[in-house]
């Protein structure tokens, strides 16, 4: 059964209960990605001045920093969809400040981030106007590659300045020019490191855990729960699934699927959601490649 | 404003190369106690490397 199959009442009615119940997972205040997400950035900090006294390890600095950026994306994920706090409520200015800081390791302009998730999310799988279709791929190694070349300075660029073009949002001046200073932050902090002798400290500490940071998220946030790229609807673009690495080294993207139907549930909310929700998610022909699952749900593999 | 950016954008893979692959290169030999070949200078054939690569990143449009 899919969606199309059932009738405009049942499924006005079941779109009605997954509401219902997505809505308690949206009450409780995500405190642990507040933490996180500040407290990320901070450890990162922390590091360099940790390195350059020689209190902890050049090789230490570059497993903990790879660390932090693999998990400095998810706190503002949240922050981008004001799970933490909406616009117009009293700590909307927190949301924003997790949203912005917990990126800095990453050097990903938080607004630019959102404009491009929100083209994602409106038309996730869909090559030309998914601006995460560049993470596709048949293999993981395809997908790495592809994510590789996106990830090229002109490529990216391409990337944003399509989105940008497409974009109704009303911050995209501030956005972009927020993008321009945090960027060239990046490479003349860079550059003033490395002409002052530290330049093996920078790569290690920053440029090269910057890209696998990066690799890693892109491969389970865009790859993973896309794949295979050949479903496009609200509930075939992502599907749920099984990670061979577990939930926690996925970094919980087994149930992304409910991050993309109720986008304002916190990350931590979307398991006990997705249990909870399976059923009617079920009714809807929702893609579920668990190995429980019933066949005619699964992907689609051409 | 723009035309500057647009210029920025356009030699950025060189600026890297010279900003940070330069310096990168010659306190990797230093720090690996090699010599930089044709007995120049580690920075002066980090540059060499750097502008290099740049130049080619510039023209493929990438880096790989």
């Amino acid at each position: 059964m899919n969606a199309g199959a059932l009738s405009e009442d049942l499924n006005a009615r079941y779109r009605r209960e997954e509401s219902a119940i997505a809505q308690k997972y949206m009450q409780r205040f995500p405190w642990e990605m507040v933490v996180w997400g500040l407290g990320n950035t901070l450890i990162w900090m922390s590091l360099w001045p940790l390195v350059f006294a020689g209190a902890l390890p050049l090789w230490a600095g570059f497993l903990l920093s790879t660390l932090c950026c693999t998990l400095a994306y998810l706190p503002s994920h949240d922050a981008q969809h004001q799970s933490i706090a909406k616009k117009g409520t009293r700590l909307h200015w927190l949301n924003e400040l997790v949203g912005h800081f917990a990126l800095l390791p990453l050097v990903l302009p938080y607004k630019i981030a959102w404009i491009e998730h929100r083209e994602h999310h409106a038309n996730a799988n869909d090559p030309e106007l998914d601006p995460d279709y560049c993470f596709h791929g048949k293999t993981i190694w395809a997908s790495l590659w592809n994510a590789t070349q996106s990830r090229q300075p002109w490529a990216q660029s391409e990337i944003v300045a399509k989105v940008l073009e497409r974009s109704n949002a009303s911050n995209i001046k501030q956005a972009v020019i927020e993008a321009l200073v945090l960027r060239s932050g990046y490479y003349l902090i860079l550059a003033v490191l490395a002409w002052s002798g530290f330049a093996i400290e920078a790569f290690f500490l920053w440029w090269l855990p910057r890209h696998l940071g990066y690799t890693y998220i892109t491969t389970c946030l865009g790859w993973a729960p896309h794949f295979p790229y050949e479903e496009t609807g609200r509930y075939r673009d992502t599907r749920a699934w099984k990670s061979p690495i577990g939930t926690v080294l996925s970094l919980g993207m087994e149930y992304h699927q409910v991050h993309h139907l109720f986008p304002r549930i916190p990350l931590f909310q979307t398991a006990p959601a997705y249990w909870e929700l399976r059923d009617l998610l079920e009714r809807h022909g929702a893609r579920d490649d668990r190995p429980d699952a019933p066949a005619h749900l699964k992907s689609a593999l051409q | 404003m723009e035309a500057v950016l647009g210029k920025l954008e356009e030699y950025g893979a060189v600026l890297f190369g010279i900003g940070f692959m330069a310096p990168l290169i010659a306190q990797s030999l230093a720090a690996a106690g090699l010599a930089a070949p044709f007995g120049l200078p580690n920075i002066v054939f980090g540059l060499a490397v750097g502008i290099t690569l740049g130049l080619v990143a510039k023209w493929r449009r990438r880096w790989l």
